[in-house]
């Protein structure tokens, strides 16, 4: 595991979701209001770019853009299956920096 | 050192992943259900009097109930992937899921519900008209299924021998559901001899939005009933007919592929009409096609006319955990001959072809291959 740096806070839309390459994974960055969420950016159902999904329930999940497959943001936990979940990774702020550990 | 930020880090790069899988660009993708839908003022212009003048907007087969409003987001189950107006619209979405040549359905699924032949037939005629006029120059990546009004099986022949002729249409399209009467009666002979005459694959796609008019689904309510349930149990009435009802002994050349009707229920369906065919096949002689030709049952087992003649499209895939069991599952649906690869774009429940290279414990190679397009490429003769 490494730190890696995102940018500033500003550069993340709020309710938005953008995928950066840390070492050999791909890691998906959710804003959801003052919080950051990161986790593996494919869904485990078909491969879609969990990147661009929608982020729904009050922030709290994504839902990914091919089949509406839902996760929680804060644990990558299925909103239905308790067998699916996706690897989620630390995000902290360091000032108005965002920084991921991945 | 990231000087800007004065952290002694390093920079993630942000990046837009590409959610096809780098195998999958690098092999041949044949896509069997993509669903193209030109706009209303478009088809129109090629709309014959005097349907021009009167048609003002699309006409929409009704329905008592659709569980689509329930569903959060917009569009889901019809355009939730996009809509493909045009050939440009085509080639780009093909270019973005790693598909090398498509068949497209046409979008208009509804219209089999007007229940108003002539208006029907009218509007498949202006898109085919479209398809050959505007689409099919543009690129001869782009196959179609022919559009028909398929409950009038007259109507259909007459549009199949107008342009059936053209290359680029590769196969004629029906719909299968509890509304609709079999496809393998004899009442659809009419448009099967036009198909002959053309060598064009009969296409069956599910329709799942008119089963609510029929007393069994009037009970159903909700999506997952009505559209992840209800096509199987339909796509096997249909295919059953076709079987026992001797429509590939009759037209021995015939191919079928039956479209979102599911198959993991192939194995006990084949045993099944299997078994009651060795024990019950007394009243084949009686259906229309055998009183015709004055034979007294069918020419082989049931399950031998679906490694002949029938072929399902992939798409909705779902995969079960236990990779023993989607090997086995595989193997016992013939699925390295019998399965042709679909995404179904722009609905709902598209599949990109990802999941037929994601498990090579279950798939090889060779099967992949059959899997993306070589099942395809045998069945359509025209690609």
């Amino acid at each position: 595991m490494a730190d890696y740096l995102l940018g500033k806070i500003e550069e993340f839309p709020e309710g938005k979701g953008r995928a950066f390459r840390a070492g050999t994974r791909t890691v998906a960055v959710f804003r959801s209001g003052a919080k950051f969420f990161a986790m593996a950016n494919r869904c485990v159902h078909k491969g879609a770019s969990l990147c661009e999904g929608e982020i729904t329930e009050n922030g709290t999940v994504v839902r990914c853009p091919w089949h509406n497959w839902s996760f929680r943001l804060d644990n990558g936990q299925s909103c239905h299956d308790p067998q699916e979940k996706i690897r989620t990774y630390e995000v902290r702020l360091e000032g108005d920096q965002v920084i991921l550990c991945a | 050192m990231n000087e800007h930020s004065g952290f002694d880090l390093q920079k993630a790069e942000a990046v837009s992943p590409d959610p096809i899988n780098p195998k999958i660009r690098a092999m041949e993708v044949i896509d069997t259900d993509f669903h193209f839908s030109p706009k209303w003022d478009t088809l129109r212009g090629y709309l014959k009097e005097p349907f021009k003048s009167r048609l003002f907007h699309f006409p929409l087969g009704s329905m008592d109930y659709n569980p689509e409003p329930a569903n959060e987001k917009p569009g889901i189950g019809q355009e939730t992937h996009g809509t493909a107006t045009t050939a440009v619209d085509v080639l780009r979405i093909l270019d973005q899921f790693g598909t090398d040549t498509v068949i497209l359905n046409p979008g208009y699924n509804r219209p089999q519900a007007i229940f108003n032949e002539p208006v029907i037939a009218a509007i498949a005629s202006a898109h085919n008209d479209y398809l050959i006029k505007e689409v099919f120059p543009v690129s001869d990546r782009i196959k179609a299924s022919l559009m028909v009004c398929h409950r009038d099986p007259k109507m259909a022949a007459d549009e199949i021998r107008r342009v059936g002729h053209h290359r680029q249409f590769v196969s004629v399209f029906t719909s299968f559901s509890a509304l609709f009467e079999s496809i393998g009666t004899a009442k659809f002979d009419v448009m099967l001899d036009a198909m002959a005459e053309h060598d064009l694959v009969l296409t069956a796609h599910s329709e799942g939005w008119f089963n609510h008019f029929t007393p069994l689904w009037t009970g159903a309510r909700t999506w997952i009933e009505l559209f992840g349930n209800a096509p199987a149990g339909n796509c096997m009435a249909h295919l059953a007919a076709m079987i026992c009802q001797g429509m590939f002994d009759k037209y021995p050349k015939q191919k079928v592929i039956f479209q979102e009707g599911g198959y993991w229920w192939l194995p006990d369906f084949m045993l099944r009409l299997d078994d009651f065919f060795m024990s019950s096949s007394g009243d084949i002689a009686l259906v229309e096609r055998k009183l015709e030709s004055g034979e007294r049952n069918l020419r082989k087992m049931p399950s031998e006319y679906v490694f002949e003649h029938v072929r399902f499209s992939t798409q909705p895939i779902t995969i079960p955990k236990n990779r023993k069991h989607f090997a086995w599952m595989l193997e016992l649906c013939h699925a390295q001959d019998l399965f042709c690869f679909s995404s179904d774009w722009p609905h709902q429940t598209m599949d990109p072809a990802n999941w037929v290279v994601e498990n090579p414990d279950c798939i090889g190679e060779e099967m992949q291959k059959k899997l993306l397009s070589g099942n395809a490429r045998k069945l359509y003769t025209r690609i």
